[in-house]
């Protein structure tokens, strides 16, 4: 008799609660929050512990409306572990829009898989996520997880705002440390968005924000990690995977670095490094030496991305490397430092971001950071650096992965920060030279030969390596202004020294002219289109920038159909501003022949969103008039 | 004359397969082989599989009875480093079985072979380079990395695969991105056993079998060792110069092509006990799948529904209308969780409850409570796109089901698992080839998938140009279909400004003014309709005292979706379309025509593509017409040219220019 009664009363409780207030009911939300948004998070709470220099605590509080199938990503509600990395709890509650449970999901109800993405062959690391088939938009899910791990090299990186089409109601964050531990932390972007900080002393940090309205993201706009606020953390006094560690300058960081984790690691077999020795010979110059080593290691070794122990920081050994001839970038750089040592030329294992956009390792922030790692060869006062992952790399070359970033350069007696190579604007160059006939039914035949370097070089090289399909597409996409394009003869010269790219393309098509009546109408620019389509943003609100500018000059010679006469020529242009310079210019030789002369260079730059439009402008006159049309009549 | 060419074309390949054999070993390579630089074959081949054989055969023990194990082995020649990625291996293994083991995997035998010097030099595999993963709750993965591959390399490896699942064979696959130099596939089966091969991609093959005897020797339950005989069948495949096939545009899926030699269970005559029947014809699998208890009990149960079917049908008499209210009623209910699957997971009861369930759950609901309100419906059992085409009669030939329901003799299928589905219009991957309906007392028959009915793209424009060669106007296009299907999945739930910056962006940067859509979200069955103002200066230029427009302005097609030099496997499009395209152009005043393309009129010699142009004018108006019709799915890899060719004359066509004059 009893237990009904109390299940009754427990009924009646929930239910009065529930009907008193919901929890996060939809109906709570602002309207200025709602705008743009595909989903709101109400509350986004971290706390966390650090306990010691080997224990830290995270509690991660997360409630999400979700308001279409595009927010669900915004739920992240999920927890990587691994071996140093435990999961002590993990669970989530659906909350329909009233805000009356539909569902409670416990761990096991969590899915539970290895994190290999597709070009890592193994990781330790794994994920446990929810996969949560909403019934009706909008619902919100209250997530809550905790997990301790002894790594605390890496604090988790805090975004307020976590990504674009996302608003946050309230967002908190509290850690904890010890005083003694050396705590710092940096903050971005903290003045445009109104972010409180509600405690900051020798043991306790605390930060709040309210009220961040969605963002929407835009074409040529900085990462999100530029425009949206963020505090990086860190300690002075750390610990990785049964190594302690400090990092209160970047020399002691880059001195246990070096001590720590690389010691030991680039002892190579006696008869390597006779190998070695015998293929470098007598020569001295310790640039041509580092260069008949690059060039074993890539004829030697290849790629293969394997994620195992101390948070992949350490390489794998170099006598392993030598035997197995495989390594990711950390064990192929530590292994080319090694065979380097053999020869005694010099060399660092350089640590940074790997990525098109340049992103730095904080320079005035000492801590783990970056996500690849390069070698560097001392030259004079400069470096050469050495992207030993690549096998057709040219010696030195930087390409548009790891050039014009800040970078740590481990060296024995500490790390330094250092600036990687710069291709300047002008440098990055395009050459065109070419010819097309055009005959008097409109077909089109001609060859071009392409040489590109600087920046440019790097997507270019990659054309050799193409298979016949890949390679079809590839140039019947690169010219698809001439329609019906039919492929000859495609040769390639790769002036690894000079990193020079040449390509050699022969080209037909039929009714690349089109008749109408008695005229005969053809793009002048057949091989150069400018590609760039930027599209015209109502009310931008992000700045924008062109990370590498580059320099295009073409010049075409042009063979006229017999019979016809020219009716008429474009005119000579010419463009100027502070985005770059274009120039377009037709000369009548004799024989019915033209040449064609085209350049057109781009500053890279920061501009403000004020001059979006400035620029879509330009780049539109640009392609109005790469779109030139030559008219003929039939004599 | 004809007995005497078969008996020497086997003698010939009896032969040639026992000089062959040692070349078709590990653990041997030849200095030819690591001095080869190109494949003779394929000279653009990064890599070749020199040799692939496999064998399959079943083992016995008291407890588990018969086992099969899978054991193959590969030979790859590496001429590039483009090739260096098949020294990584990842083989994947189920584990998700309720009632049996799991299955077992482990590699052996990997070395690398390269020459250095003149020498041979061989490195075997080790601990270091095999890894174990646990991928999730039903699969686990095992993978190697071959040590010190480089361009030139000759690398070999071996696994063995054991599984207790005995219903279908790993497809044996003979068809790569890379060239197959040559492969063998060895079955033996004991008796008891009865598997259908499929050979699939149509490769010249060789084909032996036959009767021998077999024996297997246990363990009993007294631990005494015992044997027992039986006649098994041998069966031995083989074939060689297999070229590569990649991928093209406009495939439904290359699977469908590319070689492979399949096995699934059609019967198990055990002895003393009855014949077990699996599958053998369309009828006996769709018989096998409805006796299944996930699918024809769940098929009944229906008292769940009957409240709200009371509340949905109150007052409704018509049958077209219940149908589309139930319809309706299930696909906004319910939700997909991305589970495809014939078969009920959680059943139709507590689906319902949650309001999301598998495709199965979700039509089986539509199902039932269209038949609780007496029409005569049916599940439909279908194989989606990614699933291939079932070549033979088998039970994972299919991995979905769709509903429907007889109306004037046809019939209307319906999914209601997706969103913005309708009678007769299905999520794209599910048209694909032939379906099979089932009956409520098991009887099944065919269902053509193919939707025979065009979708339409229809607009229309009324616009008018100034001197400036700046054109205003408006245009109505008009969707129907699988067209409005289209646009449904990729724009109904999208931000409007995004969309139209994306129109404005397609359509050759225009501006764009009081935009309206009609049924986006809403009377799914009726054609979505946009409205829209625009302006443009993008689609005329003036040149001297003239100006040159594009008669079709951003609608016209500039360029041809068919541009490949040779063409391997056929064309698919997924349903034929109608674009329909009307132009109502003002010129503007002091300007005269001065020529206007020429008209045109093709189509192919079956009908089955039309293009049809024409432009007339009269006064200060020019009138338009083009239509475009595409009236099959499918078409032939030898047709590809044809294609190409209409495509051609239809962009020159629509490349031409109207020009105007000052008078």
């Amino acid at each position: 008799m009893k237990k009904p009664c109390c299940a009754l009363l427990f009924l009646l409780f929930t239910l009065v609660s529930s009907a008193q207030k919901g929890i996060y009911p939809i109906s709570a939300i602002k309207d200025s929050l709602k705008e743009n948004a595909n989903a709101i998070v109400r509350l986004d709470q971290m706390d966390i512990r650090i306990a010691s220099q080997r224990s830290m605590n995270i509690k991660t509080q997360r409630v999400v409306s979700v308001f279409n199938e595009k927010g669900l990503s915004d739920i992240d509600a999920y927890q990587h572990y691994d071996k140093t990395t435990t999961i002590k709890s993990i669970e989530a509650i659906v909350y329909d829009s009233f805000g009356n449970e539909i569902k409670k999901i416990k761990r096991k109800d969590f899915r539970d898989e290895s994190a290999v993405s597709g070009s890592t062959l193994f990781s330790d690391n794994r994920i446990v996520y929810l996969d949560y088939t909403p019934v009706s938009y909008p619902f919100t899910i209250v997530y809550n997880s905790e997990t301790e791990t002894s790594n605390t090299a890496f604090i988790p990186q805090w975004y307020f705002l976590g990504g674009y089409n996302l608003s946050v109601e309230k967002c908190v964050l509290n850690v904890n440390f010890p005083a003694d531990l050396g705590f710092k932390k940096k903050e971005f972007q903290f003045s445009v968005f109104n972010i409180k900080k509600t405690v900051d002393t020798d043991t306790k940090l605390s930060y709040d924000a309210v009220n961040i309205l969605a963002q929407k993201s835009e074409d040529y706009s900085p990462s999100s990690r530029d425009l949206f606020p963020r505090v990086m953390m860190g300690l002075e006094k750390f610990h990785l995977e049964g190594v302690d560690g400090t990092a209160t300058t970047w020399e002691a960081f880059g001195k246990w670095y070096g001590d720590k984790i690389l010691t030991g690691t680039t002892i190579l077999p006696e008869e390597t490094k006779v190998k070695i020795k015998a293929l470098v010979g007598d020569e001295k110059d310790p640039v041509k030496k580092a260069k008949i080593i690059y060039d074993y290691v890539q004829k030697k070794s290849r790629y293969v991305n394997i994620a195992i122990g101390i948070g992949g920081w350490k390489p794998m050994l170099s006598s392993d490397v030598d035997r197995l001839g495989y390594g990711d970038c950390k064990a192929l750089s530590n292994y080319t430092k090694a065979l380097l040592q053999v020869v005694d030329v010099p060399s660092y294992n350089t640590i940074l971001y790997g990525d098109r956009y340049k992103s730095n390792i904080q320079s005035d922030f000492v801590s783990m950071q970056g996500n690849h790692m390069i070698l560097a060869v001392p030259n004079g006062d400069d470096y050469i650096w050495l992207e030993c992952t690549s096998q057709d790399d040219p010696f030195g070359y930087q390409g548009t992965f790891t050039d014009d970033r800040d970078v740590l350069v481990v060296k024995p007696e500490g790390g330094v920060i250092v600036r990687t190579k710069v291709y300047e604007d002008k440098g990055n160059t395009q050459t065109d030279k070419g010819s097309y006939s055009i005959d008097e039914n409109g077909n089109f035949s001609g060859h071009i030969s392409i040489i590109s370097e600087g920046s440019q070089y790097s997507s270019k090289s990659r054309n050799e390596i193409l298979q016949p399909t890949e390679k079809e597409t590839h140039y019947k996409e690169y010219l698809s202004n001439i329609n019906n394009l039919k492929l000859g003869k495609i040769t390639f010269a790769n002036d690894k020294q000079n990193i020079r790219f040449t390509e050699d393309v022969q080209v037909s098509a039929m009714n690349y002219g089109t008749i109408s009546a008695n005229k005969m109408i053809f793009l002048v620019n057949a091989f150069n289109q400018s590609k760039s389509n930027v599209k015209r943003i109502r009310n931008r609100k992000n700045p924008f920038q062109i990370q590498r500018g580059y320099l295009d000059t073409d010049e075409i010679e042009i063979s006229l159909p017999v019979g016809f006469s020219i009716e008429f020529l474009p005119s000579n242009f010419e463009l100027k501003g502070k985005f770059g310079e274009y120039k377009t210019e037709i000369i009548k030789n004799e024989n019915n022949k033209l040449t064609y002369k085209r350049s057109m260079f781009l500053n890279k730059g920061k501009y403000s969103n004020k001059e979006y439009d400035e620029y879509r402008l330009f780049m539109e006159q640009i392609s109005r008039n790469d779109n030139a049309k030559i008219i003929l009549t039939r004599n | 004359m004809i007995l005497r060419t078969i008996i020497i074309s086997i003698v010939l390949i009896f032969t040639s397969i026992k000089s062959n054999a040692q070349n078709y070993e590990l653990g041997k390579v030849t200095i030819e082989q690591l001095q080869e630089k190109v494949n003779p074959k394929d000279t653009t081949a990064p890599a070749a599989i020199l040799f692939k054989k496999a064998k399959t055969f079943f083992t016995y023990d008291i407890k588990s009875g018969f086992t099969a194990s899978h054991v193959y082995e590969y030979k790859i020649k590496i001429y590039k480093k483009e090739g260096l990625s098949w020294a990584d291996q990842k083989v994947r293994f189920y584990i998700g079985y309720e009632n049996i083991k799991e299955d077992y995997l482990e590699f052996s035998n990997a070395i690398t072979y390269n020459l250095e010097n003149g020498k041979i030099v061989k490195t075997k595999l080790d601990g270091q380079g095999t890894f174990k993963n646990n991928v999730n709750k039903y699969w686990k993965e095992k993978a190697i990395t071959l040590p010190n591959v480089k361009a030139g390399s000759v690398i070999e490896f071996k696994y063995i695969l054991k599984s207790e699942n005995l219903v279908k064979f790993p497809d044996f696959k003979c068809q790569y991105e890379i060239p197959v130099n040559y492969f063998e596939y060895k079955t033996e089966i004991p008796e008891f056993y009865i598997y259908k091969p499929i050979l699939i991609g149509g490769l010249p093959l060789e084909l032996d079998s036959k009767l021998v005897n077999g024996s297997q020797s246990y363990d009993n339950e007294h631990h005494q060792m015992e044997t027992f005989r039986y006649q098994q069948i041998n069966a031995f495949y083989s074939g060689k110069d297999i070229p590569a096939l990649t991928n093209e545009p406009y495939v439904n899926n290359v699977e469908n092509y590319k070689g492979s030699i399949k096995h699934e269970l059609e019967r198990v005559r055990m002895p003393e006990k009855p014949v077990k029947d699996y599958s053998l014809t369309w009828e006996g699998v769709a018989t096998t799948i409805f006796k299944d208890e996930d699918f024809g009990k769940e098929l009944n149960e229906r008292n769940f529904l009957l409240e709200d079917l009371k509340s949905l049908l109150s007052n409704v008499e018509d049958k077209d209308e219940k149908i589309n209210i139930i319809f309706k009623f299930v696909q906004n209910k319910m939700n997909w969780n991305d589970e495809n699957g014939y078969y009920t997971d959680k059943g139709v009861i507590k689906a319902y409850k949650d309001q999301t369930g598998n495709v199965a759950e979700i039509n089986f609901i539509l199902i039932n409570m269209l038949r609780f309100a007496g029409i005569n419906a049916n599940p439909v059992l279908v194989s989606t796109i990614e699933n291939g085409i079932p070549v033979y009669p088998t039970r994972t030939g299919f991995n979905y089901v769709i509903a429907a329901i007889e109306k004037d003799g046809k019939q209307i299928l319906l999914d209601a698992s997706h969103k913005f589905t309708s009678p007769d219009i299905l999520p794209l991957n599910v048209l694909n080839w032939k379906g099979r309906l089932i009956k409520s007392d098991g009887i099944s028959e065919e269902i053509n998938l193919e939707p025979k009915t065009p979708s339409r793209e229809i607009s229309n424009l009324v616009v008018k140009m100034d001197s400036q060669g700046k054109i205003e106007g408006k245009v109505r296009i008009q969707k129907t279909d699988y067209d409005a299907y289209r646009f449904r999945i990729e724009n109904a739930n999208k931000n409007q400004e995004d969309y139209l910056e994306k129109l404005e962006q397609n359509l050759g940067d225009l501006k764009i003014l009081n935009y309206i859509v009609e049924n986006k979200k809403t009377n799914l069955a009726n054609p979505v309709m946009e409205t829209f103002a625009f302006e443009t200066e993008n689609q005329s230029e003036i040149i001297g005292n003239k100006i040159f427009v594009n008669p079709m302005l951003f609608f016209a097609r500039t360029k041809n979706p068919f541009n490949q030099d040779k063409r391997q496997m056929p064309v698919y499009f997924g349903y034929p379309t109608q674009e329909k395209f009307n132009l109502n152009l003002e010129i503007p005043e002091g300007y005269t025509v001065e020529s206007l393309p020429t008209p045109l009129k093709i189509a192919s010699e079956d009908k089955k593509i039309v293009y049809l142009f024409n432009i007339s004018y009269e006064g200060n108006k020019v009138q338009i017409i083009s239509l475009t019709e595409i009236n099959d799915s499918y078409f032939s890899a030898d047709q590809y040219n044809g294609l190409k060719e209409i495509f051609q004359k239809i962009i020159v066509s629509q490349s031409q220019k109207i020009v105007l004059k000052k008078v």
